[in-house]
């Protein structure tokens, strides 16, 4: 199952975990960043990366923080590109 | 200090756990799944249950397998041997369901009370401890964890009461505590969208560029690749450009992936080995030289017990673990002279081809530097 970034990476967008994931599967959608779950290898290498924790398990992800998995599972991925935007 | 030799089932059984911790020390042991972790300090502080990691993750491997299936009886050995001196409540072997079959052998053998076999999706996992955990235990290893000393780190299988290992590191505790056989060896396999696969075991610090001419690759046929140094998704660049300069196999050596240069090793994620039918190929004693780090990584240098020009044998200690943080013995994996020791690294020279042979055909090859010149380790791939 997938790993989910989550609040705590909203005025963050450290960009560590992207720097971390082996499948670059890690996309910048805007406000935050979001893993995307059909790519995710369920590695958990970003999640100790990130300085903020917004990253959990799929099936930990706190209650009140659900609606950041819905969000990463419907997001449309076709229109960027993984990693961070340079320059 | 208690020695590395020979030691029947019962007299390893007999070790105390600070014993056998001291004989991992010595014996130079450290991850060898690519983490490079000194292994004898897992063992510091013993918890009750053992993981062993059988899940090649990265695609194409192959090592971890053969080594289970070529060494199932020294397995159950350690296996038992590990119960009692580290009184472990239980050991289990993690396992991708895809090798149920591979592993058929191991669950005839795992209901006497020694171990388990636990299966593990095929999710592919990198060889991640906390993944292993979560899938083959009902319990997670935390995110985050708060220290008695008001730090905050990220979360550990010790956690939680486990210990994760993997399957050559065990290996290597095998041959350390049975054989009284110090690390020399690595084994790792080499293959590519273009080359024809073989699992090898080499000397700690062959060169990759001699690996590779033995098995039948050179300028000609393969100048155009690029030697990763790892697998598709996690890897160190070792040769740019396959006959300019050289790189030695590490103790964290899992693979040799040979791609075309100018591309990305994820680009080949989808890549489908088949198990060499001729199973593992030891290259020991007929690798021309050899560049052993004293250290590196976590790991501060042990103290050289050898100089330039002295001649040493296969096994003998060169380097004394210091006491300060993490550091582990260091041990001759050929014979031959020490032609240098610089910047923490052991050169040995001699045995199967004559140096200037040697060197004469890395020259013919394209260029590849002499042993010893060559920059032992490479910077890290920038795209990871």
């Amino acid at each position: 199952m997938a790993y989910v970034i989550t609040e705590a990476c909203i005025g963050t967008k450290n960009t560590a975990c992207v720097g971390a994931c082996p499948v670059d599967c890690i996309y910048d959608a805007d406000d935050h960043f979001l893993i995307n779950p059909a790519e995710c290898i369920d590695c958990s290498m970003c999640m100790p990366e990130c300085p903020v924790e917004a990253i959990y398990p799929g099936d930990e992800v706190p209650e009140n923080m659900q609606h950041y998995v819905s969000r990463a599972a419907e997001f449309d991925y076709s229109k960027t590109a993984p990693g961070v935007e340079v320059n | 200090m208690v020695e590395i030799k020979q030691r029947s089932l019962e007299e390893v059984k007999a070790l105390s756990a600070e014993e056998a911790v001291e004989i991992m020390r010595q014996a130079g042991i450290v991850g060898a799944g690519g983490g490079g972790f000194p292994t004898y300090f897992k063992y510091k502080s013993p918890q009750p249950h053992l993981i062993v990691n059988a899940t090649e993750s990265e695609p194409g491997y192959w090592g971890d397998k053969l080594l289970h299936k070529e060494h199932r009886e020294e397995f159950l050995q350690l296996f038992e041997a590990m119960k009692t001196i580290f009184e472990f409540e239980q050991i289990s072997l993690g396992v991708h369901e895809r090798d149920r079959e591979w592993f058929a052998d191991y669950v005839e053998h795992a209901d006497d009370g020694i171990f388990d076999v636990r299966y593990v999706p095929n999710t592919y996992a990198l060889g991640e401890e906390k993944t292993l955990v979560k899938h083959a235990t009902d319990t997670r290893v935390p995110r985050f964890v708060d220290t008695p000393e008001g730090m905050r780190r990220p979360g550990m299988p010790p956690d939680v009461g486990k210990v994760v290992n993997n399957t050559e590191t065990l290996l290597n505790i095998y041959n350390a505590l049975f054989l009284g056989k110090p690390l020399t060896s690595k084994f790792f396999t080499l293959y590519g969208p273009e080359t024809e696969i073989k699992v090898y075991e080499t000397p700690i610090g062959a060169s990759v560029s001699e690996v590779l001419k033995i098995a039948g690759l050179n300028v000609q046929n393969s100048g155009h690749l690029s030697v990763l140094d790892g697998g598709p998704y996690l890897h160190d660049v070792s040769i740019e450009e396959f006959g300019e300069g050289d790189a030695y196999v590490r103790r964290m050596t899992n693979a040799l992936f040979l791609i075309p240069r100018g591309r990305q090793g994820k680009e080949y994620a989808d890549i489908e080995t088949e198990c060499p039918e001729e199973g593992i190929v030891s290259l020991v004693g007929e690798i021309s030289g050899v560049n052993l780090p004293l250290g590196g990584g976590l790991l501060k240098p042990a103290t050289p017990l050898v100089s330039e020009g002295d001649e040493v044998e296969y096994g003998q200690k060169l380097g004394e673990p210091v006491d300060e943080g993490f550091s582990v013995g260091v041990w001759a994996s050929m014979e031959g002279e020490i032609s240098s020791i610089e910047n923490d690294i052991v050169a040995i020279s001699g045995g199967a081809i004559p140096q200037e042979e040697a060197e004469a055909e890395a020259t013919m090859a394209g260029g590849a530097s002499p042993r010893g010149e060559a920059e032992p380790f490479q910077e890290a791939d920038s795209s990871r």
